[in-house]
């Protein structure tokens, strides 16, 4: 696999045979659905989401293809409904959010210095429910039962009295599924990052991107209950004629708008979050230098994560409740583009003061860069509640989210896709084919989106499956038609600049940007031990420190090899001492088996096989007590 | 380290920390969870007072607390942070400070940013009538 | 005098600011505290919803015609639930000298008394659904929900002592190895907590 040649002098050959030994799975059936490696889920993450995207993709391109011109006939109204639910809810749950998901596993172990994620048959499990519930929830498409009322699903449009039938109760049943594997992932993340690092890496010398990463999942854990409490609520009403959502009977729809906002805005900075954090990982290797003002930099990924759970009601400013209460929220909603500002203004100075390299990922971050600042701007705009009221629900709203997800989540994605890309196939891409792509995607993006501003000024509402050609909208819908398609072109460059790397691409070297952080000192793919020593890190900047490199090469100690089983190291959880050395989970069919009987209990739960449910529910309890049975190995041992 | 500071004195000055670091964040979230639901609450219910006090009053109370716990946040950040300075400046080995530093620094600007938030509310409140929609 | 003042010396110090902590837990104890604090999350958002439906609806709550529920059971249930954790914890404190007994007469007597909570639930769900189910009102919705999902969770908490009892008979803990078992503590004080703020939100709030 290997594709370097330089051995770290650091591990023995005989250390590094066995740690092979210990780590390493021959290919076979079982392997596949039995592994526990945090570099194969990752990237199975990774490949999954991927296929989500290009699904999603494809609803997008057909309402594009449809709004082209007034009063087409290509899509009926329900059909058009369907796509744009889909379209969102993809995007954002079961694309956006695995995909940073898969990066973050494959790259959070490396980057900390530590052989595994803390709970490796939990992650295995994450990724089986996540595939499970897009299944679940993609399947109902060809059934013409796709969820229908929007990604944000109010009540009381989707009362049983206006929406019968299957659909909203596969987007209830399908986030809820989902929300399993989102809040696992996350409680992963939070604990490897707490326990995991390697000796020396104080919270001071956390890399950024995990620092985002571990942000992004403490609003992960805090804001997906309200989202699961509302799917509950409404699939109560639907099947059990509870009256939550019923004014008829005390109930009342706008607390499905609160709870659904009170988890959806965070959400907002859930999908960013990894993808600023991305930024500001790739920046250092093509400026040369570190990320400017690091403690402010963390002060703006732990401030915005706490703000954003303050601000939900502007999302609301349309619905008529006293001003006074809207204006503690439109202060915060106003504060929190400070840190998005420093943040913003800490990257422009790291790179006016380093020496930049031009390179695709480069390009993508200077993407970013215009059309994220973009994309603040018009929502600092959101802040103004007079303003909020004139063009909520229209497309200047659809423009806007489109610029801060496709520049604050896409782009920092493709940046990283090409920055770790040699570390994850091992290949180096090819040059011209990601430049092309890079601005085939810029220009489409523009094309795409920077009409809609326009025409949503000029009063076009959202969620239209057609519009008259009288009103001065068709020739911004034309050009965001066009726009869309040379999109789709760049991003179909970038997936044949992915095969072609794998295929044809030269091996990549174990470093090949001079990155910083330590994912850079392990072979390019890395070896399936991860580091032959665990390093002790000494600086922010651990692979441009020579002290650091000392510690895995001539200053290895057998306390940081650990190849007597398949093993890694806890450190403190602040300042990251040494600790002690654990035993880590070994390959298991169990996560799958479980992922199996979830998937049952939800299919049941959607066609009211109550039995069914109940003996699946009972086969989900009987599961977990035998993955989580205390084995009687001596060495101590990791749930 | 540790020669003659006790332990508890140093359970004490590890939660002092947390304090100047995460304070404001949680005054904040108090004052908005509070001054919030009440207003809101209690005009839907058509009444401009809790129990016998004014609204207005009740909201300044939950705007001037959790100000003034923020306030102490940031003095003891700011505390902390010219401690770890000068316990680095007097050529302490790394070890632990220039973690606290970090977190301290954090725990200044965080802490201007949640007062601030609270301070505009407590405007909005002074410029605003509590019911008026 | 002196005295106290050294000691707000010494802890603004930069020594004994500079502590770690927390410090030097296990993964399974972080595990635990964030599932238990995302669960928190969850029944937050539940009881917050209950609030701001009661309040909506008007002073007349519980609506016209339904009486405010029975105290006495419910303060009966609390009794149990919260002298549940007393052997719960002494059996945790047990295993920590290896003492295994303990610990196996701890998770009985554990069981026994969440039997006991979980019947006396069901005795009140019979005698109120003569007067009141899920399907009357928004407050018939919302009582069922929040007691029966904390149920569920006591029901889930019964479960997993229950599992720890048939590990132990293989004298599967020890005190380097009772992980499970502590966490088993960690979700009795969430079960607690909840309970108490269920208390106080569906058999007290509406007596205020």
């Amino acid at each position: 696999m290997s594709t370097t040649t330089t051995k770290p002098p650091g591990a023995s050959q005989e250390d590094l045979s066995r740690l092979e030994e210990h780590w390493g799975e021959p290919p076979s059936l079982r392997a596949w659905f039995s592994t526990v490696d945090h570099k194969k889920i990752g990237r199975r993450y990774i490949v999954t989401a991927g296929l989500f995207f290009v699904f999603a993709g494809i609803s997008a391109l057909l309402m594009r293809t449809q709004l082209a011109t007034p009063e087409s006939g290509i899509l009926s109204p329900q059909e058009y409904n369907q796509l744009f639910t889909m379209h969102g809810t993809s995007m954002i749950f079961l694309f956006a959010t695995p995909m940073f998901f898969g990066l973050g596993n494959f790259l959070v172990p490396l980057m900390i210095g530590s052989r595994d994620m803390a709970f490796p048959r939990l992650n295995a499990f994450g990724y089986w429910v996540f595939l499970f519930a897009g299944l679940f929830m993609w399947v109902s498409v060809p059934f013409g039962e796709a969820p229908n009322a929007g990604w944000f699903n109010y009540a009381p449009l989707t009362n049983l009295t206006f929406e019968p039938g299957l659909a909203i109760d596969v987007y209830n049943l399908g986030l809820l599924f989902l929300g399993i594997s989102t809040t696992a992932g996350a409680i992963n993340f939070i604990v490897t990052a707490l326990k995991l690092r390697a000796p020396g890496m104080s919270l001071n010398r956390v890399p950024l991107f995990v620092w985002a990463i571990v942000a992004t999942s403490f609003m992960v854990v805090f804001a997906l209950p309200a989202l699961n409490l509302d799917n509950l609520l409404l699939f109560l009403d639907r099947r059990f004629d509870t009256h939550f959502f019923d004014p008829s009977a005390g109930g009342n729809v706008l607390l499905w708008q609160h709870l659904f906002w009170i988890f959806g805005h965070p959400d907002v900075y859930i999908i960013v979050m990894p993808g600023l954090g991305i930024v500001s990982s790739v920046l250092p290797a093509f400026a040369r230098r570190g990320v400017v003002a690091y403690p402010l930099v963390v002060l703006a990924i732990v401030s915005i994560s706490i703000l954003s759970f303050g601000v939900w009601v502007h999302h609301m400013f349309a619905t008529g409740l006293p001003q006074l209460s809207y204006s503690f929220f439109s202060a915060a909603s106003t504060i929190i583009t400070i840190p998005s500002g420093i943040q913003f203004f800490a990257w422009l100075a790291t790179m006016a003061l380093g020496r930049l390299v031009i390179k695709v990922p480069l390009l993508f971050l200077i993407g970013f860069l215009f059309t994220f600042l973009i994309g603040g701007l018009t929502g600092a705009m959101f802040a103004v509640t007079a303003f909020d009221q004139q063009v909520t629900d229209s497309y200047f709203v659809v423009a806007h989210f489109h610029y801060v997800l496709l520049g604050g989540a896409v782009f920092p994605m493709l940046a990283g896709l090409y920055y770790w890309l040699p570390k994850v196939t091992g290949r180096m891409y090819h040059e011209g084919l990601g430049r092309w792509a890079f601005w085939l995607v810029l220009a489409g993006m523009q094309l795409t989106f920077f009409p809609m501003h326009l025409y949503g000024l000029f009063g076009m509402p959202r969620r239209v499956y057609t519009y008259r050609g009288d009103l001065g909208w068709d020739v911004g819908n034309l050009i965001a038609t066009v726009g869309a398609y040379v999109l789709a072109a760049g991003l179909l460059l970038v997936l044949i600049g992915v095969v072609h790397a794998i295929r044809r691409g030269r091996p990549a070297p174990s470093d090949p940007w001079g990155g910083d952080t330590l994912e850079w000192t392990t072979t390019s793919p890395p070896e399936s031990y991860n580091f032959p020593v665990l390093p002790q890190v000494h600086s922010l900047h651990p692979t441009w420190d020579e002290r650091t490199a000392e510690s895995i090469g001539a200053g290895a100690t057998q306390d940081r090899i650990l190849s007597e089983g398949r093993r890694t190291l806890f450190t403190s959880e602040l300042d990251a001492r040494y600790e002690r050395a654990v035993e880590m989970a070994e390959s298991t069919l169990i996560p799958f088996v479980l992922a199996c009987w979830l998937l049952l209990f939800f299919i049941s739960m959607l066609f009211s096989w109550w039995l069914v449910a109940g003996f699946a529910a009972v086969a989900v309890v009987v599961t977990m007590g035998v993955w989580l049975w205390p084995s009687r190995r001596p060495a101590e041992k990791t749930g | 380290m540790g020669t003659q500071v006790g332990p508890r004195v140093r359970l004490v000055g590890g939660l002092l920390l947390w304090y100047g670091v995460l304070g404001g964040a949680v005054a904040w979230a108090v004052h908005l969870m509070a001054a919030w639901s009440m207003d809101e609450l209690t005009c839907a219910a058509g009444s401009a007072e809790i129990s016998a006090l004014p609204l207005w009053q009740a909201v300044g109370l939950a705007v001037i607390i959790p100000a003034l716990a923020a306030a102490g946040s940031l003095a003891v950040a700011a505390l902390a942070w010219t401690r770890m300075r000068q316990a680095q400046r007097a050529g302490a080995p790394d070890g632990a400070y220039g973690r606290a530093r970090l977190l301290a620094a954090v725990g200044i600007w965080a802490n201007l940013l949640f007062l601030s938030i609270i301070v505009l509310g407590g405007v909005a409140l002074l410029v605003l009538p509590v019911c008026q929609r | 005098m002196t005295d106290r003042g050294g000691i707000v010396a010494a802890a603004t110090g930069a020594e004994a600011l500079s502590t770690e902590e927390p410090v030097g837990r296990s993964t399974g104890w972080w595990g635990m505290v964030l599932f238990v604090a995302t669960e928190s999350t969850f029944f937050a958002c539940l009881l917050g919803s209950y609030y701001y439906l009661r309040f909506q609806v008007g002073p007349q709550w519980p609506p016209d015609g339904i009486g405010n529920p029975e105290l006495t059971r419910p303060l009966v249930m609390t009794g149990l639930l919260l002298f549940s954790s007393v052997p719960l914890f002494w059996g945790v404190r047990g295993i920590r000298y290896g003492r295994r007994w303990r610990l196996r007469a701890g998770l009985v007597a554990t069981m026994v008394l969440v039997v006991t909570f979980l019947t006396v639930q069901g005795t009140e769900y019979v005698d109120d659904l003569k007067i009141l189910t899920p399907t009357t009102d928004v407050y018939g919705s919302l009582y069922y929900l929040i007691t029966g999902f904390h149920s569920l969770h006591v029901l889930g908490g019964l479960a997993f002592v229950a599992w720890l009892f048939a590990a132990s008979l293989v004298n599967s803990f020890d005190p380097q190895h009772y992980d499970r078992v502590r966490n088993a503590g960690i979700f009795w004080v969430f079960l607690d907590v909840v309970w108490v703020a269920v208390l106080f939100t569906i058999y007290l709030s509406p007596r205020l």
